[in-house]
């Protein structure tokens, strides 16, 4: 929203500060503002000056106009505005000497466009009167800061706020002793009142409808609004002042003399004052005559009833809406306007007369000779007086953290026009007033950012609170996550963030079914379309792209997999996904360092050959398990997944590992007997899992086994092309005493047989 | 020649034997020549039994002398062989440390995690809780019990993914607050670091995912003097320096008072310059008072207790503290950037 200093200061009479100033200090107690912007700056220099004589310049398109300047005296310039007659009234901006056409030129006549003050290169200025407008300061104020200030929608609500920073008296522009008295000439029912509150008008006629005057033009220009006529603008400039939006309608384009605010009709069209032509629905809100919707209540005017040209009586509209009808029906036809991002943040009810009362003094400065018709038309829902509020000075000072005296709170109060009333003392009771109470101001609280915002955050001195020292719930699953975190980079793997968002084309060689993802019903791009069920098709297209840069890499990430529920919200599982890619090689290691990583997260899981999903290597994919739970996957991704080179995945459900992650340990006694060790190898055929064996190993020696370890695997002469032998050191031993060389042999000879029993043979 | 004499030429022979020798073996060979059982010592002896006893005890001085010393030479070569061929192991031992370890690199967390570890590590030293809650959010959770109803113009200040079924990504990590008063209830201390989601176009300063700590506390006196304290001193923590901070008026629906907090540029210190826009501040977290009805929806009675709430954008604490130009490098997965940290 754009604010004119001029317009803020003509509110504002005393006001001191100047525009930089003024922004510092609407910053920090009502509005961020965005920043400062000069507008008509060449008025600064320019000057009024009449036309005296013309003289055009042969085979040019321009004249020799000689000028009388207030500022600057007797002038001559080159000028190629068709309107440049003697006896016009223009403005001068002194711009040096230069030859134009052979012609010295010493400044220039300026056009509205080129001082800034509307849109008009057609010509130069005409002014009516010798006044020349002053450039003016433009401060931007971030839309998002006003959201729940209805008041500061306009210039006026703005000024209060200045004057109650400023302590300076504000002015009010209108005066509703202008309102007409007498039968209204229009009647106007509305159907749910709940849905406009209310809805006034005034029926004009004898108008004349022509550009405005210029400072009327300048304004609007000023603060971003275009100027387009005399009527038009007169609302545009009531809606800017007091933030009270009006419309205008063609009084003999419409159909009866009844104003009709009701639902509109399923299958209802309009065709907008932007030409567009809308569907309506019954959730829509519209103003319509005896034929038909002539306006969409809050949001725009129909074109049918526009103001034209030729119109001479007309139908001002000042009306009230409810707050979520409108939004509702902006955001349902993408439609905004200054008007619907007005009524939305709910608009002041006893506004729209005081809107009305000051268009009828503005539109008779803009149409001479305009009359207003009859009485004001006004339906309207019974006011809500809003209960006061009570507080205290206490409950102030205790929630602002610094003493405040009630003297204070009164004049805070009262400079924002609310009514104080101190029935003891320290004790408030707080009348809001009207542009306050539609949403923004109920509560207690509401009440302190009033008195905290003026007499100033930076007044306070931060306090340590007086707090209980607790010891705080413990997160397990976050400090299990930064565990894992930590295990996975200290093995060299990169942590990556993919988006919880995936796209049908990502999950497809997967065959993921997208009917068992959730689906986004409003994505902005094709590739956010569903929430993942799975960290690897984001893992798959990191590898792909970090394989254009690196011939060998480490990654991981820990996310969510999102999915659905019959009833409720989707569940939500935490995973660990690590990638290791090679461009060369057999791939065999990443596998194996993969492992590693699943066992220094699981100390003694085991992997259990399986039946590979589509997107994995057949011949490797096995299930991770730990104490017999099954916790993920190791595999090798499919080479048709496009990949050059080689990848290996490990695929973690943390939420499972972590509730299996028991923390509790306890220590077992060293061993006070030796032990002893043996080697045993055993041939087997060359995929037989080695997991398979060694478990055998491990069953036969029972409880005399201490410790079976790996030592090595053997291909080659003279074992045949088959069969590979695979050896284990077994240490065996006893609790009670130190084994004898009988007791060792008679375990390892049952631990022979056992195997052999098994279809196993040994090397020996 | 007496065998005085004798001795003494045996053993400046062996002597001088001893010191020429090559190596452990010819060594040995002197050893067994001079001092062994036959060795020419031992042979000399056997001329003692013609001597007088008082020559006996002179050549047996003599010999005992002669034995002695060879040891001694003996014993001093040997460890001169031992020192040589340790030098000479160890000389040829010699290893290039500066070629790489064998072994992967140390991996890198992400830059954001690295922000967020930070931060929970702070808020937990003061008392406060860590709590997750659903990046799928209830519309209840995420706008209704944070006082933002339907139709409240305040849902436009945040795109929202909607989701089939009605439920939506979480715009914010507020909803946590929610879920904390309600699981917890007062007193309360928590944050709730994680992601957020915006239905915005992403480009070099825009992302429709980001990450967000929620702070919130709940007490009985709480008040806006000590939620200045804790943003100064968590953000004093963050930049390892003491900042300035200010509070203005902010709009946001679960606070009232609202504030937008900002903090004295920390590049020009306040004089202005193109990071704080000129004007010697930077807008860094918005929070407030928790709105009273919030407090009611979630159980907790407004009249008996208070409670201060604040956002805080891990993403730009990362962006800001790591120099980071460019926000989509955060969610790219591209190793050359994510191995920087």
């Amino acid at each position: 929203m754009k604010f004119s200093y001029n317009w803020i200061r003509e509110l504002v009479p005393a006001l001191a500060e100047e525009p930089k100033e003024l922004m510092r200090l609407l910053t920090m107690k009502t509005a961020e503002c965005e920043g400062l912007e000069t507008v008509g700056a060449p008025l600064e220099a320019a000057s009024v000056a009449r036309v005296v004589g013309v003289e055009w310049i042969k085979g040019g398109h321009n004249q020799i106009a000689v000028v009388d300047t207030a500022r600057y005296g007797r002038k001559t310039v080159v000028c190629g505005a068709p309107n440049c007659r003697p006896g016009t009234l223009a403005v001068y901006v002194p711009a040096g000497a230069k030859l134009v056409d052979g012609v010295e030129s010493d400044g220039m006549l300026a056009s509205g466009l080129e001082l800034g003050v509307n849109r008009d290169h057609s010509g130069i200025v005409e002014l009516e009167a010798e006044a020349l407008p002053a450039p003016d300061t433009i401060i931007e104020v971030d839309n998002k800061s006003l959201t729940h200030r209805p008041d500061l929608w306009g210039h006026h609500g703005m000024a209060r706020e200045v004057a109650a920073i400023t302590h300076q008296p504000l002015r009010d522009p209108v005066r509703l002793e202008r309102l007409p008295a007498g039968a209204a000439p229009v009647a106007i029912q509305i159907e749910d009142l709940a849905l406009c509150p209310r809805y006034s008008a005034l029926v004009f006629e004898n108008l004349t409808v022509r550009p405005s005057p210029l400072w009327l033009q300048y304004r609007l220009e000023a603060i971003g609004l275009n100027a387009i006529n005399n009527v038009v603008d007169v609302t545009n400039y009531v809606m800017a002042e007091l933030a009270q939006p009006m419309h205008a309608f063609d009084a003999d384009k419409l159909h009866g003399s009844t104003v009709f605010v009701r639902s509109a009709r399923a299958g209802e069209w309009i065709t907008a004052l932007n030409e567009e032509k809308y569907e309506l629905s019954a959730s829509n809100l519209v103003i319509a005559d005896e034929k038909g919707a002539i306006a969409i209540a809050g949001v725009i005017g129909g074109l049918a009833s526009a103001i034209g040209p030729d119109t001479k009586r007309l139908v001002l509209e000042s009306a009230n809406f409810q707050a979520a009808s409108v939004r509702k029906t902006s955001v349902a036809l993408k439609l905004r306007t200054d008007a619907s991002m007005r009524f939305e943040k709910s608009q002041d009810p006893v506004n729209t007369v005081r809107g009305l009362a000051r268009a009828i003094e503005l539109l008779e400065e803009v149409s001479p000779g305009i009359r207003v018709v009859g009485g004001l038309a006004d339906r309207k829902a019974p006011f809500k007086t809003p209960a006061p509020i009570e507080i205290t000075v206490d409950w102030l000072s205790r929630k602002l953290g610094r003493s405040i005296d009630a003297a204070a709170v009164r004049s805070i109060l009262e400079s924002l026009e609310f009514c104080v009333d101190e029935p003891a003392p320290g004790r408030f009771s707080v009348t809001v007033p009207s542009w306050r109470a539609t949403k923004d101001i109920s509560l207690k609280d509401d009440l302190l950012e009033e008195v905290g915002r003026m007499i100033g955050y930076e007044s306070i001195t931060p306090q340590a609170p007086l707090i209980a020292s607790v010891v705080p719930p413990e997160n397990p699953a976050r400090l299990y996550h930064r565990r894992v975190r930590s295990m996975a980079t200290a093995q060299g793997f990169t942590e990556v963030y993919n988006y919880s968002f995936v796209s049908e084309e990502m999950i497809r060689d997967f065959e993921f079914k997208p009917e068992e993802h959730v689906h986004v019903t409003n994505p902005i791009a094709s590739d956010q379309t569903l929430l993942r069920t799975s960290l690897l098709p984001a893992i798959r297209k990191n590898i792909v792209e970090n394989s254009r840069w690196r011939s060998a890499f480490r990654l991981f990430e820990i996310g969510r997999e999102i999915h659905p529920r019959p009833e409720g919200l989707p569940d939500e599982i935490p995973h660990l996904v690590a990638a290791m890619y090679e461009r060369e090689g057999d791939g065999t290691a990443s596998l194996y360092e993969l492992k590693r990583l699943a066992e220094c997260l699981m100390r003694g899981c085991e992997l259990r050959p399986a039946a590979a999903r589509v997107f994995e290597h057949p011949e490797r994919s096995a299930v991770v398990l730990w104490g017999g739970k099954d916790t993920g996957r190791l595999f090798e991704l499919h080479p048709s997944l496009g990949i050059e080179g080689r990848a290996a995945v490990l695929d973690l459900d943390l939420a499972v590992i972590e509730r299996l992650d028991t923390r509790e340990k306890r220590y077992q006694p060293l061993r006070r007997f030796p032990t002893s060790a043996f080697d045993l190898s055993v041939v087997a055929g060359l995929r037989e899992p080695a997991g398979a064996i060694q478990q055998r190993l491990a069953e036969a020696a029972a409880a005399d086994l201490v410790e079976i370890e790996f030592v090595r695997q053997y291909t080659g002469a003279p074992l045949p092309d088959n069969r590979k032998s695979v050896s284990y050191r077994l240490t065996v031993g006893a609790n009670d005493h130190t084994l004898s060389s009988d007791e060792v042999a008679a375990i390892r000879n049952r631990v022979i047989e056992a195997v052999r029993r098994a279809g196993f043979e040994l090397r020996l | 020649m007496s065998l005085d004499v004798e001795i003494q030429k045996l053993e400046a022979d062996a002597v001088a034997r001893i010191q020429a020798a090559q190596d452990m073996d010819a060594l040995e060979a002197v050893r067994v020549d001079v001092l062994g059982r036959k060795g020419s010592l031992a042979q000399t002896s056997k001329g003692f039994g013609k001597l007088t006893p008082e020559e006996r005890a002179g050549a047996g001085k003599a010999l005992n002398a002669a034995k002695q010393a060879l040891e001694t030479a003996l014993e001093w070569k040997k460890q001169s062989f031992a020192a040589g061929a340790l030098n000479q192991r160890l000389r040829a031992e010699w290893l290039d440390l500066t070629l790489p370890a064998p072994g992967p690199r140390p991996g890198s967390l992400h830059p954001v995690t690295q922000i967020q570890n930070e931060i929970e590590d702070l808020f937990t030293s003061l008392g406060f809780a860590v709590l997750d809650g659903p990046e799928v959010e209830t519309e209840y959770h995420n706008f209704d019990a944070l006082n933002i109803p339907p139709e409240h113009p305040a849902r436009d200040m945040q795109d929202t993914f909607w989701l089939a079924g009605g439920n939506l990504l979480r715009t914010h990590t507020s909803p946590v607050q929610v879920r904390g008063m309600e699981r917890l209830g007062p007193p309360l201390r928590m944050i709730a670091p994680g992601r957020a989601f915006r239905n915005e176009e992403v480009d070099a300063s825009h992302e429709h995912t980001f990450y967000q700590v929620e702070g919130m506390m709940v007490d009985r006196d709480v008040s806006v003097a000590h939620l200045i304290y804790f943003m100064k001193t968590l953000l004093s923590a963050i930049f390892r320096r003491d900042v300035t901070v200010r509070l203005r008026p902010g709009y946001f629906p679960f606070v009232e008072p609202g504030f937008e907090l900002d903090i004295r540029c920390l590049i020009c210190g306040g004089p202005g310059c193109p990071v704080c826009k000129q004007s010697g501040w930077v807008e860094l977290l918005p929070c407030g008072l928790v709105q009273p009805n919030v407090l009611r929806v979630s159980g907790i009675d407004p009249d008996q207790w208070g409670g201060f709430a604040f956002g805080l954008g891990l993403t730009r604490l990362a962006m800001m503290r790591y120099g980071i130009d460019d926000i989509r490098l955060l969610q790219s997965g591209d190793l050359r950037f994510l191995s920087q940290f």
